[in-house]
């Protein structure tokens, strides 16, 4: 029972880094109709970013923003230089896969070059550890849990209720239609690349907060609960997202604590799998269809 | 030519063979047929596991490997296993990700499965030896030929060309056929082949198969000559390396990748060895994989049809082609 519930507390931490992470995956998606493959690397970077702003002896909050900061100013400049220009050039759906892998290799190895085969920790105060309804968590914990919480309502803020989000939206939906409408698709790609990136830095700070150690590879393995994730929610769907967020953080750590730490990812797999078998447009998915059928 | 040369070159001629296979593999998904396989090593790995359990016998209790289904094989039943099981992971991996589904998504679920085949084959320890992986593994017919170390050297370059061959007269048919046309007609427009009554998704398993089992083969090949094989030989950037040779020979084209396979994972590889090393130990290695990713993107911006591109099929135009009877008849009727 108790490690049960601990692990639910885990759960509900990965969980909440997997929503940072999978909603800014999903929505860049789903806006600007790249799949980024480079998006678990550019959180490794991001992260790199917050090391050495906690190592030049400044606060992990401040590490947070610039961490958060380099990943929007990354991806928009990825984008404006290398990935629209290859869509212009009339580089077709597999190029545009290969051109994201390749930009994944290039920056994983550019860490490993600049930075070295070495395991890397966050230097933060020790956190104190909290009881609350039989789950332990460390301050740290809280903080991120706090911290995704407070993002997915921005998230959700920005989609709903501003302009640019209803713009966004009709994006993702149907982008010839959204630019014959009047919208600027080509700024709202770029500040939803800039999102996206925000969330996707943002993630990869939270995520080794809450480890001892990362490496070069940290944020191209977390790409496979991210990708399980994203496909659970229906690609493209926000909303589906953070659902599938709760669902696969929660059942991996649970898996985690009943079979083995070793099965944490594999169950986000099987999930993944289960989906694609039953479901391949994802649990909340009107426009994912739409795209498939139109794809 | 200097004993050490001959080994040297002779060791370099089956990689290769093994990259071409590879190469030509990859190509029938990816350049024929249009898959992302950015799992393909994986397939790869299991045939040279498969070849590597069947020939080293059963695991003994204790000993310093652990791994499952272990015989003694003669020699050409563990390649043709490796293919077969090739194949096999080819229809279960296909089962799930070769759905009606995006391009992109597919590529997404293929790199997903290589990188959770990997940390299965590193935490299962007694499925393939985990992270040490498996070594010592005997090399084919070493006990019943009488050679010198160099003849075996010669002699396994011929078994490498040997089976070379075979797998090219596979892809050579499968291309130049009916079949290979319905495969580039998916790959450029599936809906109109679709509409055409071409069983697409039904197609497109057939070319992943037969792609699972060259790269089966393959891995099969590699691990009878350098007798080990570990989850760090087929991390998926190698997929990477493999898809780099393929779109810089000119994807679509059995000559041409063929000619990739000889640019990228031999030529550039091998020339990187001989570049004194500086930095700090695996700064080599990360430059490597940077230059590679480069290369790919260099090639996709400035010849992204390759070194020498795909035949652009060009069917005579009924006027033309005295064959063509019942067009001629209705040409004449009209």
């Amino acid at each position: 029972m108790n490690t049960l519930l601990s692990a639910i507390g885990f759960g509900i931490v990965t969980a909440s880094i997997l929503a940072v992470a999978g909603v800014g995956f999903t929505l860049q998606f789903g806006v600007t109709n790249i799949l980024n493959l480079a998006y678990g690397d550019i959180m490794t970077a991001a992260a790199f970013v917050a090391y050495l702003v906690t190592s030049a002896g400044l606060s992990v909050w401040l590490a947070l923003v610039a961490g958060a900061a380099f990943g929007a100013a990354f991806s928009v400049l990825l984008n404006r230089c290398l990935y629209t220009p290859f869509v212009r050039r009339g580089t077709r759906l597999f190029g545009m896969i290969i051109v994201t892998i390749a930009v994944s290799l290039i920056v994983q190895n550019g860490l490993l070059a600049i930075f070295g085969a070495n395991f890397f920790s966050l230097k933060m105060a020790r956190p104190s550890s909290v009881h609350i309804a039989g789950m332990v968590f460390t301050t740290t914990q809280l903080a991120i849990i706090a911290i995704a919480i407070v993002a997915m309502l921005l998230i959700h803020l920005l989609l709903r209720y501003t302009k640019l989000g209803k713009a966004m939206r009709a994006t993702a939906t149907d982008p010839e239609l959204a630019r014959n409408c009047g919208i600027a698709t080509d700024r709202v790609i770029d500040l939803a690349w800039a999102i996206s990136g925000a969330l996707c830095g943002l993630a990869g700070v939270i995520l080794v907060m809450n480890v001892t150690a990362f490496t070069d590879t940290t944020g191209a393995q977390f790409l496979i609960p991210i990708i399980a994730v994203a496909v659970l929610g229906g690609i493209g769907q926000p909303y589906g997202a953070m659902l599938g967020a709760l669902v696969i953080g929660i059942a991996s750590e649970l898996a985690a604590a009943i079979i083995s730490p070793d099965y944490k990812n594999v169950v986000a797999f099987v999930i993944l799998v289960i989906v694609l078998l039953a479901r391949p447009q994802g649990i909340l998915s009107e426009i994912a269809t739409r795209k498939e059928v139109a794809a | 030519m200097s004993a050490a040369w001959q080994f040297y070159i002779s060791t370099v001629l089956v990689y290769l063979g093994v990259d071409v296979m590879a190469c030509w593999g990859l190509n029938l998904q990816f350049g024929v047929a249009g898959l992302v396989n950015f799992a393909f090593i994986i397939f790869q790995a299991a045939g040279a596991y498969t070849a590597a359990v069947l020939t080293l016998g059963p695991a003994t209790k204790g000993g310093f490997q652990q791994y499952v289904g272990g015989a003694h094989w003669p020699f050409p039943l563990p390649i043709l296993a490796a293919g077969v099981v090739g194949g096999l992971l080819a229809v279960l991996v296909g089962s799930f990700a070769i759905r009606r589904l995006r391009r992109d998504y597919e590529a997404m679920v293929m790199l997903v499965v290589s990188l959770i085949a990997t940390s299965i084959a590193t935490n299962q320890v007694g499925l393939v030896n985990g992270p040490n992986g498996l070594a010592l593994v005997p090399k084919p017919l070493a006990t019943m030929v009488n050679l010198s170390p160099l003849g075996y050297q010669w002699l396994f370059v011929g078994i490498t060309a040997a089976i070379c061959l075979c797998v090219y007269w596979l892809v050579h048919i499968v291309t130049s056929s009916p079949l290979g046309r319905t495969l580039r007609a998916i790959r450029d427009n599936e809906q109109a082949a679709a509409a055409l009554g071409k069983n697409v998704t039904g197609l497109r398993m057939l070319a992943f198969v037969l792609g699972g089992v060259i790269a089966g083969v393959s891995g099969a090949i590699l691990v009878e000559f350098i007798s080990a094989w570990s989850p760090g030989s087929w991390l998926y950037p190698e997929t990477f390396v493999y898809f780099t040779a393929v779109i810089v020979g000119g994807s679509g084209n059995n000559l041409g990748v063929m000619v990739g396979a000889l640019l990228v994972p031999v030529a550039f590889l091998e020339a990187t060895r001989f570049v004194p090393q500086f930095g700090p130990p695996g700064f080599i290695d990360a430059l490597q994989w940077i230059i590679v990713g480069v290369l790919a993107l260099v090639f996709l911006w400035f010849w992204p049809r390759g070194v020498i591109p795909e035949r652009r099929r060009r069917f005579p135009p009924a006027a033309q082609g005295e064959a063509r009877q019942p067009l001629t008849s209705t040409r004449t009727g009209r």
